[in-house]
């Protein structure tokens, strides 16, 4: 038994025990069953189900169903394991060797061996419609070594490789329906090598997929099959759970809990994840040029009283990007900005405000960001701010902040947590980068600490070059971070097995339903 | 004076209709193209980056000039290819025809709940003007105009599919597969927008049988001894068939907006939910493709309508 599978009979073991707790039934009906298909209401059509070329964070739900990775991660700390590459090692600093398991074909039947992937690799690195080109940016070549192995040789040493893997660039297609495909995608006709192969799309409606019976891992999936209903409304969506004619529903807001539990037929999973809600400041213009203005900004926060008010007390109170339970959290850098509204009128009034501030911000108009909205307003008079927020629909407010218009000086969003940290921090903290508004300069220290993040394999010399980098991005104040959502999930009591991560995409890995 | 053959009024009908598809769908382009928003933000997706955006905008000639790429579409549609959606790459012609459908059966099944209780109501309140059955039927009437369909949505979904469990909440069934479930998923969501049909119909039509009823030719039959049914029946009901007609032809034309909203609702995935997802996204062939289908329907419904009054009334010019 590999560590693997014995990790997933632990926890099946546990959710069959819980189970018995809970209906006091026999063993013999509750033991992990085959059969069935889950029904899940799903909140977005996807953009694309092509690894490559999609881009929104919402397509993993569908993603990780159909694709394998090159590397999975832990469902509770995110740290790398195995997936398709049985192993992976750094022999130096500027080589990742990937040792690829043997017998695992795609849904076509083609065998996902080492030229596969390096076919994979090469596409995600250069195809003109690759939407992932910069995730593999340190990698210089791809060889095969050996059927079974593959050998990247890196520009400069990049340890976030093996979680950046982990993602879409990680995410496995079948060469030979890339090769045969219109347009070299397989968007509208995925093949890859996951637990459930593609049965069907309809946009906006529906998405239907059947059990891989080749699956590579043993006993899996459990289910027949999934099938997806796009539910964009997330009330409605509830509602068809609690009517019965969907098993299961993700990402819900945390104000639909209460509601949901009133449902006698229904049961709530929720846990802590990346997903971060969070003010992007444009630091390149007033007011929050001056990082006392921003300083003060993260001060006037009451970050505990936010949670409880505007996320129903289901979520972490965030002081940086990175969660308590992530192996890279440093906890010395949460202490900066305790809540202080004298302390942020002090701000204010050394960078030349003394008779208040008026801040332009930009939001969405949904309810759930309407409310967040008026708590921080509220917030921020206490401390001598005048939050404005003009509101529109996503795409419009974040092409408006962010792209070339430069409207408004800060945006409440959020941002969605990537596998390796070092992404979250280049993406949003590097001089260039399309969510550093501004396009402004950061301190030379920060961004030879996200280098420096990525130069060492081990693991505590990560850490503490994540340290540097939290506390450089938190001291210069560069973003307002309010709290990390849970993940609200809600079932039908027959669906077992169903297990919160940390990254907060759902993956159904161990999932079964009870007749 | 001659009446012109059907062919060439229907011909000409047509023909005047282009104009009115080409200077609609092109308003709508424009509308699109002035909102701010940009899709190449969204097609260059979480991990974007400025140089990213400017080679999708080239990948997807976002970066050619705006009337080119109206231009562009309106030439493919000529060819009869609505083209496909930015996003996603399924073809427009491909989602309209699966989203139609749903739309369709929502929209007869209200027009039916709206004639049945709106044509009886109004009738009944004709008679006696005045009574305390006219004096309710209003009442009713003003209560289906005021209360907004998709607030009836929500009270019908929590009564009648969660608490009662009598009709599903959510969602729609293929006619084809399964016709009976397919009702079934449209009933609540056809009673939610059959509410203002039925008020309109029932006040429309009481208001044109009074009328009639008034006139000088229908004292003349109560003089010949005629029966009020018999002069209701065979004269009050045909005289006011044009208004009927063409209520009815507004109607259609209103419920097929009301969609809109009552699909959300109803997580009906029709050409409402469609329109939406298509303009929140700036996926402008999907919002291109179904202003041209609407269109072209509304355009459709008014042609019958015209067809029909005219052969029951040929005093009406063609």
């Amino acid at each position: 038994m590999t560590e693997m599978t014995r990790r997933e009979a632990i926890a099946l073991t546990s959710a069959a025990i819980a189970g018995v707790t809970l209906s006091g039934r026999a063993w013999a009906d509750i033991a992990p069953k085959r059969g069935g298909t889950l029904r899940i209401s799903a909140p977005a059509n996807p953009s694309s189900l092509d690894p490559a070329t999609g881009g929104a964070g919402s397509d993993h739900a569908f993603l990780f169903t159909m694709y394998d990775t090159l590397i999975e991660w832990d469902f509770e700390t995110l740290a790398p394991k195995p997936g398709l590459a049985g192993s992976w090692k750094f022999t130096d600093p500027n080589t990742l060797v990937l040792n690829i398991r043997s017998g695992v074909t795609f849904h076509d039947g083609t065998p996902l061996d080492a030229d596969a992937v390096k076919f994979n690799l090469e596409r995600n690195k250069s195809d003109q419609k690759s939407n992932i080109k910069a995730d593999l940016a340190s990698v210089a070549s791809v060889e095969v070594t050996s059927p079974t192995q593959v050998t990247l040789k890196l520009s400069t040493p990049d340890t976030a490789l093996p979680l950046i893997l982990s993602d879409r660039a990680g995410m496995m297609v079948s060469p030979s329906a890339l090769k045969a495909a219109e347009g070299g995608t397989v968007a509208r006709k995925p093949v890859g090598a996951g637990a459930y192969a593609f049965v069907s799309w309809a946009d906006g409606e529906r998405i239907v997929v059947k059990r891989n019976e080749k699956y590579w891992k043993p006993n899996r999936p459990l289910p027949d099959g999934i099938e997806f209903s796009i539910i964009p409304e997330l009330t409605t969506g509830a509602r068809s759970v609690t009517a019965g004619q969907n098993d299961l529903i993700y990402q819900l807001p945390p104000r639909q809990k209460a509601i949901i539990e009133r449902a006698s037929s229904v049961k709530v999973v929720s846990g802590p994840t990346l997903y971060v809600l969070q003010i992007f400041l444009n630091w390149a213009k007033p007011p929050f040029d001056n990082p006392k203005v921003r300083q003060a900004l993260n001060f006037a926060i009451d970050r505990e009283a936010f949670v409880k008010a505007a996320l129903a007390g289901l979520a972490e109170p965030a002081y940086m990007n990175l969660p308590k339970a992530h192996w890279a959290y440093d906890k010395s850098v949460a202490g900066l900005y305790p809540y202080d509204p004298d302390k942020a009128r002090k701000l204010l009034a050394e960078a030349g405000f003394k008779d208040g501030l008026t801040l332009d911000l930009l939001g969405y108009p949904d309810q759930d960001s309407v409310q967040r909205q008026e708590i921080l307003i509220e917030q921020l008079r206490k401390a001598g701010m005048t939050a404005r927020f003009a509101n529109a629909p996503i795409a419009e407010a974040s092409a408006a902040f962010f792209a070339s218009e430069k409207r408004g000086s800060g945006l409440l969003s959020a941002w969605t947590g990537r596998p390796d940290p070092s992404l979250t921090y280049s993406l949003m903290f590097t001089k260039d980068a399309y969510y550093n508004a501004g396009r402004a300069p950061v301190p030379p220290e920060l961004e030879a600490a996200i280098k420096e993040s990525r130069a060492s394999e081990d693991i505590e010399q990560r850490r503490k070059a994540f340290a540097t980098v939290q506390r450089l991005v938190m001291e210069n104040a560069f973003v307002a971070p309010l709290a990390f959502q849970y993940e609200l999930v809600a079932m039908n009591k027959k669906v077992q097995g169903y297990r919160p991560n940390l990254l907060g995409k759902p993956k159904y890995d161990d999932v079964w339903l009870e007749s | 004076m001659a009446r012109r053959s059907p062919v060439k009024v229907v011909g000409s009908r047509l023909l005047q209709a282009l104009p009115v598809i080409v200077l609609a769908t092109f308003m709508v382009f424009a509308l699109l193209k002035l909102v701010p928003g940009d899709i190449a933000v969204t097609l260059a997706g979480d991990n974007a980056s400025d140089a990213r955006i400017t080679e999708i905008r080239h990948i997807y000639g976002l970066d050619r000039p705006f009337l080119v790429q109206y231009g562009v579409w309106l030439g493919n549609v000529i060819q009869g290819d609505l083209s496909q959606s930015l996003l996603t790459g399924e073809q427009v012609a491909t989602s309209i025809g699966r989203a139609f459908p749903n739309t369709l059966l929502i929209v007869v099944i209200a027009l039916i709940l709206a004639l049945l209780t709106g044509i009886p109501m109004g009738v009944i309140a004709a008679i006696k003007p005045n009574g305390w059955v006219d004096k309710a039927v209003s009442m009713i009437a003003s209560l289906g105009v005021a209360i907004p369909g998709f607030w009836l949505a929500m009270i019908l979904v929590a009564e009648i599919s969660l608490r009662l469990n009598w009709l599903p909440a959510t969602g729609a069934k293929s006619l084809t597969a399964s016709p009976i479930e397919a009702i079934r998923h449209a009933l609540l969501p056809g009673i939610a927008i059959a509410a203002y049909g039925m008020a309109e119909v029932a006040r429309q039509l009481r208001g044109s049988l009074l009328e009639v009823l008034s006139s000088q030719y229908v004292r003349t039959l109560h003089a010949k001894g005629l029966s009020m049914s018999r002069i209701l029946w065979q004269h009050g009901l045909k005289n006011v068939s044009v208004n009927l007609f063409t209520i009815i032809s507004l109607l259609v034309n209103r419920m097929l907006a009301a969609t809109v909203v009552i699909e959300a609702v109803f997580a009906i995935p029709g050409l409402g939910s469609l329109i939406v997802r298509g303009a929140i996204q700036r996926d402008f062939p999907i919002v291109q493709g179904v202003v041209f289908t609407m269109v072209i329907v509304v355009i459709l419904v008014n042609l019958i309508t015209d067809l029909l009054c005219a052969a029951i009334d040929p005093r009406i010019e063609q």
